[in-house]
């Protein structure tokens, strides 16, 4: 084969993966505008993005409220969350060298989830911290992320190199101590603390509204861009630190970016929609299986799955039980966890 | 030039390498041999980067280590590591590729494939890293390293094998060598860490001799490679006999039971 040729079928391929995955997420999108406990037809969803064609079907203010300040945002929000919750599980497997690694199982959302709880509960009594208001709740869930994050590294490393059975064990032992930490803040909450600590941990996307939106792409649009930016590092990393150093990458900033950029978006996602397993976990290792591990595939198209992933379960918790609804957490979980036990089974030959 | 002068490093206040002293030219490739925990593998990566000496100096063309970024040191210098294993299932010339990460992408394609056919993994190109046997895992890893220096530009690069055919069979031990020998007319100087001292003696323009983490012998192979140095610094009786038209220096350590008929350790 002509080389020239060769290096352009790969940038096509990685393109038409991409842009396959994109148009599926739109599609499944729209699909999604016009399901649920309401139902709005396809051709009304059409009207309220691309105005009235004479096609005569009044559209009223009820539906145009439902698909715009409820559906719309709460897809918007799910495409988000589920794709920082996939490119930040790809690019940490990335970094750990390790293909077991989630946010959720390695204690990284647990983390979050504990700064945020005692956000709600503590912050009230600090009026410079309610001041704050949404961004102080995504402020703490990002220092407990990072936190965690650091953590779990280094009690899982020897010679820059994972452990998979210790860094699992780090984060069993880190939720665990998170577990109880918010245990024991739940017990000095004050009732109204209590409710929106309540609602805070039921919440799934259900929550979403367009402030929430904003706040989640603002934040993570640029720690996105960096990870993104960092894939032909993580495939040098893939060989080993040190060989990534011999090869030019500066291994150390190649650690920074990622963990800090990781924290950032799934700390977001944690305060605001709780923790969503899995995701992370599970959309890499499809990419993987279905196109191989170059990151420049797997670390974008990690967030467009992602997204597919959690448009779909949120689809299935809205419509499973209609008009109730079930949280998007169990669902992810019930997809994820018989995944997980099936990698565990495998990790001999993941290894390899 | 690779200059390392007086070199220090310590583990637990012990010095595994102790004011080591070596130049690595253009056109040269220098073995490094030596008993296990002679400090061989530590100085490679003192060498490479990967330690910071905590005595001595090292300068890559006339410009210390510490000055370069790492991007920069990569445009002249590559490592072959000991073992690499590799996470996820990356294809034996995706592994390769990676060795243009340094240099940005401009005809890489045509490198990588010159590469490949020469270390003889260009066959089975298309197969999962994880799949090949040792020795393939470790040519494709020459491969990805020879990527880094093998196209030619003013600055002298330098290439760093540590016991690069150790997983090897003969003819690919020889192979290995061979190729790295034929770097020398490109402007490249090369170090390999070497356990077996006839493949040293046969390819080798300089020998280090370590012992417990100093030089015990330095020069060519006719200088180091004698009886007597050679038994000193691995305490077992081995035999040399010197190389002849054209043939290379034949070593051979004795069996133990032989040690007390007809030789002594020195």
């Amino acid at each position: 084969m002509n080389p020239k040729l060769a290096i352009a079928n790969k940038i096509t391929h990685t393109k038409l993966v991409l842009g396959t995955m994109l148009l599926l997420l739109l599609i499944l999108g729209i699909l999604s505008l016009t399901l649920g406990a309401f139902h709005i037809p396809l051709s009304k969803v059409g009207q309220v993005f691309m105005g009235d064609w004479g096609v005569g079907e009044n559209l009223n203010p009820q539906e145009k409220n439902v698909l715009l300040q409820i559906r719309l945002p709460r897809l918007l929000l799910a495409m988000l969350v589920g794709g920082a919750l996939g490119i930040a599980g790809a690019a940490l497997q990335g970094l750990f060298r390790n293909p077991l690694v989630e946010p959720g199982l390695i204690g990284v959302s647990s983390g979050s989830a504990l700064f945020a709880v005692i956000f709600i509960v503590f912050g009230s009594s600090f009026t410079f911290l309610s001041a704050l208001g949404k961004f102080g709740l995504v402020a703490f869930a990002f220092i407990g992320g990072l936190l965690n994050t650091f953590l779990v590294y280094r009690l899982s490393s020897q010679a820059g190199k994972t452990d998979i059975s210790l860094l699992i064990l780090a984060g069993v032992a880190l939720n665990a101590l998170a577990g109880a930490l918010i245990g024991l803040s739940i017990f000095y909450a004050d009732d109204a603390a209590l409710r929106n600590f309540t609602f805070w941990s039921l919440g799934d996307v259900g929550g979403a509204n367009w402030e929430k939106v904003w706040l989640m792409l603002g934040i993570s649009f640029l720690p996105i861009g960096l990870i993104i930016g960092q894939y032909r590092a993580l495939n040098a990393l893939a060989i080993g630190e040190s060989e990534a150093y011999h090869m030019g990458v500066d291994v150390q900033r190649t650690k920074l970016f990622i963990l800090i950029g990781s924290a950032l978006i799934v700390g977001t996602a944690v305060a605001l929609t709780g923790t969503i397993g899995f995701v992370g976990l599970v959309v890499p290792h499809l990419l993987r299986i279905l196109y191989g591990a170059d990151h420049g595939l797997v670390i974008p198209g990690s967030f467009f799955a992602g997204a597919i992933l959690l448009t779909l379960a949120d689809l299935l918790a809205r419509t499973m039980v209609a008009p109730a609804e079930m949280p998007i957490g169990i669902i992810t979980a019930i997809l994820g966890a018989p995944f997980f036990i099936y990698l565990l089974i495998n990790v001999k030959q993941i290894r390899a | 030039m690779l200059e390392a002068k007086d070199i220090q490093y310590f583990i637990l206040g012990r010095p595994v390498v102790n004011k080591v002293s070596l130049k690595l030219k253009a056109g040269q490739l220098t073995a490094i041999v030596g008993p296990n925990g002679a400090g061989k593998s530590s100085l490679l990566k003192l060498l490479a980067g990967d330690y910071k000496a905590g005595a001595g100096a090292i300068n890559y063309n006339g410009k210390c280590i510490q000055n370069y970024r790492p991007k920069d040191l990569a445009k002249i210098r590559a490592v072959m590591p000991q073992h690499s294993q590799l996470t996820f299932p990356f294809k034996v010339k995706e592994v390769v590729e990676l060795g243009l990460l340094s240099l940005g992408l401009a005809h890489g394609e045509q490198l990588v494939m010159e590469v490949m056919k020469e270390t003889q993994t260009w066959a089975f190109r298309d197969r999962l890293y994880g799949a090949l046997s040792g020795g393939e895992k470790q040519r494709v890893q020459l491969a990805r390293v020879l990527v880094q220096v093998w196209a030619g530009t003013d600055q002298t690069k330098f290439l760093l094998l540590d016991e690069p055919t150790s997983s090897m069979d003969i003819a690919h031990q020889h192979q290995v060598l061979h190729i790295a020998s034929q770097l020398k007319r490109k402007n490249i100087a090369v170090l390999a860490v070497l356990h077996d001292l006839n493949m040293a003696a046969a390819y080798a323009d300089q020998v280090i001799l370590l012992k417990e983490g100093r030089i015990y012998q330095q020069g060519s192979v006719d200088e180091v490679m004698a009886s007597q140095h050679l038994e000193h610094v691995f305490e077992h009786p081995i035999m040399v006999r010197n190389g002849y038209d054209g043939m290379p220096h034949f070593i051979q350590s004795l069996p133990v039971y032989q040690q007390n008929r007809t030789y002594k350790i020195a």
